[in-house]
């Protein structure tokens, strides 16, 4: 019945282990066997699917590779042998990177920010059966993508260079010990970086660089110039791929291992592929035992340290509001403190940080690619009427405020559509305090509405100095920006509000994903709805020959009041909402 | 405000989940001088009623006034005279204690002096000057508890609500606030705090509420709880006795 402490004692790490992985196996069975049908289906579709992509994956890149040792080929970029052993080592050395930096966060999280820490320290559980199976936890996730991605390949490559048998074992093998390796040495980063950075603050700032870092890669290509690319280019891209082969490198060992393997030439190839193989296994072990003393101890300062605090340097005025006389003439200064505490938090939350500055590249890029266009129109195929191109040449000097209003529509997707809801489970504090809902609505418009007037304004400035526009445009410019963007916060916080959600624990579930959507998709209607209102005019003016002022003119007359309504009527409509706002589930 | 009506006063206030009833018809009166305790077993609906006073609820029906002011009908009023100290201290963490205390000076509308004043008496009397200017996120429990505290004391409200106050806190934090609910009750506040620490009720609080699966069961000083239990000296047994908590013996016996 009862355990006795010696009985607790000799319970094996490879038991706990076992225990501790089945737990999570259970819950994973448990989950699938109580999610709906749909839900159910989902997932064998997804798996299903999966599947395919791998059996795809291999084909193509079978005949892919293939086709590099097409003679034809080897004329234009020369011989391309050496890529082609090249492959593995860059395959191998990427996985190892890859779940290198992937699992550093995951290991964060499950070493140090997992709320199971304190049930299972407190049992008698060995603490490298813990330190294991949290390690496996983390590395399968990385493992499994990386596997879908690298082994098609690897296998693929041993179709087409026709490899021995064993190769095929080999590749799984390296890529199994190589990756518990690489999570070994993640977990030591992880541990020493916590020793000296409270491991919250770890976590932001890792999803602060790797969102930034991410959304940079993504919109990096379209500051190149693909479409002028020559052979000679393609080569040099090519040749990038003997770059890896560092003759220092284990990682290049393992990939001549298995080149080698997949040759014939047995004792080199099988020398290779032991030597990594016993490292990798040498850092998993040494990263074992090093837990033991470096993790317990981590883990259990943490219990204890008061946090290292954060101290904010006391300003003279804090938060007791900047008095702004026209502000507090307009709005009450309950409001305008909820605006002030706003901008507060979401500046020194380092998580919100990246959302912010996401649309802050995407704008740089975007104006760069335009400025280097030199403000001119496509010409295509120069198949388009002359009069069409200088029609167009005209609409093109207002691309500046179609921009800047992107920018903004990013920004207030962030701001507007999420005001509410990052108050989260503070929200009592504001429900419970004596402020109407049209105060809370009006300090959570200037939230958003303020930072992106001045962006908007700012990047329409530089943008059109640089062009050396005129003032006339500049003022008139402004003034459309102002009011489209009045109207797009309305409809973004409008949004916010019916998909409010107070109770996240993770901020990525701020917003009701359907509501997030379908703002995202009204506002973005807004926008373009309120670009023809604001330019239709003048595009007239153009055709008829009328001065371009009467046009803006005529635009700004029927732009504005549109863009108010916009402002104005959504959230009337949800008015009623705000009151029910943080009703909390008993 | 009239100061012969009752700072809190509920009126048959219930709560529904579709079929399902958290409170029931609960009716009581608290009022300027009192501490009322409310007691009850745990899913009784103590926080539910506590929510509906304090306006985050909006009951089904039934009235929660404060002040005479109707919670759900004059909710600025009510709210601009209540301060309330819910059983989580969820505040933002990204600000500082000082920062925290001075924002909510401003949702009260208090005037820039005062609230640069208070919030340092605050800061001193709860002992938080020294972490004044570390962001929330690196306090304690104790220390978040203490700042909620602080942060519903503010604006010197007529009516205090509480939630669980002394969860989390060391003794010393927990005779402060103590000593300071009877000084607010001295001062003609009224003190409505929920607990499970029944030696604080029996010795602090004039009036005791239990509630249990929603009804109020039980109303009155500790004399007239002794009177309707019919001789059961302890709060311990009273409250047993009437939420029903004999069958724990039986408990105790497997265990052993």
């Amino acid at each position: 019945m009862r355990q006795t402490a010696e009985e607790a004692v000799r319970v094996s790490v490879s038991h706990s282990v076992w225990t501790l992985v089945r737990l999570r196996w259970m819950i994973f069975l448990i989950g699938f066997r109580r999610a709906s049908r749909v839900r159910k289906l989902v997932v064998i579709f997804i798996f299903l699917i999966s599947l395919g992509g791998i059996g795809v994956i291999i084909l193509i890149s079978r005949y892919l590779l293939t086709f590099l040792k097409n003679p034809l080929l080897a004329e234009g970029v020369g011989n391309l042998d050496a890529v082609l052993n090249s492959i593995p080592n860059v395959l191998i050395t990427g996985a190892f990177i890859g779940i290198l930096v992937t699992s550093f966060g995951v290991l964060l999280q499950a070493l140090y920010l997992a709320g199971d820490m304190d049930f299972l320290l407190s049992r008698p559980v060995p603490i490298r059966a813990v330190f294991i199976t949290k390690l496996l936890q983390a590395v399968l996730p990385s493992f499994i993508l990386i596997c879908a991605i690298a082994l098609p390949i690897m296998f693929g490559l041993g179709l087409a260079q026709g490899y021995s048998l064993l190769f095929y074992p080999l590749v799984l093998l390296e890529l199994v010990v190589l990756s518990l390796a690489a999570a070994g040495f993640s977990s030591l980063l992880v541990m020493a970086v916590v020793r000296v950075i409270p491991a919250r603050r770890v976590a932001e700032i890792i999803g602060f660089t790797g969102a930034t870092l991410s959304f940079l890669c993504s919109q990096s290509g379209q500051l190149a110039r693909l479409d002028n690319l020559s052979p000679g280019d393609l080569s040099q891209v090519l040749v990038i791929f003997q770059r890896f082969d560092s003759p220092l490198s284990p990682l290049y060992w393992a990939g001549l291992g298995l080149v080698g393997v997949g040759n014939g030439d047995w004792l080199n190839g099988i020398g290779l592929v032991a030597i990594t193989v016993f490292a990798a296994g040498g850092i998993f072990g040494v990263s074992l035992v090093t837990a033991e003393k470096l993790y317990y101890s981590g883990w259990a300062s943490m219990q204890v340290r008061v946090q290292k605090a954060k101290q904010v340097r006391r300003e003279k005025s804090g938060i007791s509001v900047p008095r702004i006389a026209l502000i507090e003439r307009l709005i009450s200064p309950a409001a305008w403190a909820v605006t002030i505490k706003d901008w507060t938090v979401i500046r020194r939350d380092i998580r919100n940080m990246s959302q912010l500055i996401t649309p802050l590249i995407f704008g740089i890029i975007y104006a760069v690619m335009f400025l280097r266009g030199g403000r001119q129109v496509p010409v295509g195929r120069g198949e388009a009427p002359a009069w069409f191109m200088d029609l167009m040449g005209g609409f093109v000097v207002y691309a500046n405020i179609g921009l800047s209003l992107f920018v903004g529509w990013m920004l207030l997707g962030r701001l507007a559509g999420m005001a509410f809801s990052q108050e989260g489970k503070n929200y009592w504090l504001l429900k419970t305090s004596p402020i109407k809902p049209v105060e809370l609505v009006t300090a959570k418009y200037l939230v958003s509405f303020l930072p992106v007037l001045a962006l908007g304004w700012g990047f329409l400035v530089a943008i059109m100095l640089i062009q050396r526009e005129s003032l006339g445009l500049l003022l008139y410019s402004m003034v459309v920006v102002a009011f489209s963007i009045c109207g797009n916060a309305g409809i973004n916080l409008a949004f916010g509000i019916a998909g409010a959600r107070l109770d996240w624990e993770d901020p990525r579930q701020m917003q009701r994903g359907s509501m997030s959507c379908l703002g995202a998709l009204v506002s973005m209607v807004y926008l373009v709805s309120s670009l023809i209102l604001f330019f239709a005019a003048p595009f007239l003016a153009e055709i008829l020959g009328l001065p371009e002022a009467f046009g803006q003119t005529i635009g700004l007359l029927v732009g504005c009041p549109f863009c108010l309504a916009c402002a104005v009527i959504p959230l009337w409509l949800v008015r009623q909402r705000v009151e029910f706002l943080g009703e909390a589930k008993v | 405000m009239n100061s012969n009506i009752p700072l809190i006063e509920t009126e048959q206030l219930t709560k529904s989940y579709g079929a399902k009833s958290a409170v029931e018809a609960v009716s009581f009166q608290v009022h300027s001088g009192e501490i009322f305790g409310f007691l009850g077993p745990n899913g009784a609906g103590k926080t539910t009623t506590i929510k509906m006073i304090v306006g985050l609820l909006k009951p089904t029906t039934g009235a929660a006034r404060v002040g005479g002011y109707d919670v759900q009908a004059q909710p600025i009023q009510a709210k601009s005279i209540t301060g309330y100290v819910p059983d989580e201290p969820n505040l933002y963490a990204k600000l500082t204690g000082r920062e925290l205390l001075r924002f909510v000076g401003n949702l009260y509308r208090m005037d820039r002096k005062q609230v640069d004043r208070r919030s340092e008496e605050l800061l001193r009397l709860f002992d938080l000057l020294q972490a004044a200017d570390d962001t929330i996120d690196s306090y304690s429990h104790g220390m978040q508890q203490k700042t909620s505290l602080a942060a519903a004391l503010m604006h010197d409200p007529k009516v205090l609500v509480l939630d669980e106050p002394t969860v989390g806190l060391d003794p010393r934090s927990s005779r402060l606030i103590k000593d300071i609910l009877k000084q607010m009750a001295e001062r003609g506040s009224a003190v409505f705090l929920s607990t499970h620490i029944l030696e604080i009720a029996e010795r602090m609080c004039d009036r005791i509420g239990i509630i249990n699966q929603g009804r109020l069961i039980a109303v009155g000083s500790m004399d007239d709880l002794r009177r309707m239990s019919q001789g059961v000296t302890s709060l311990e047994d009273i409250f047993l006795n009437l939420t029903g908590g004999a069958e724990y013996s039986e408990i105790a016996e497997v265990l052993s």
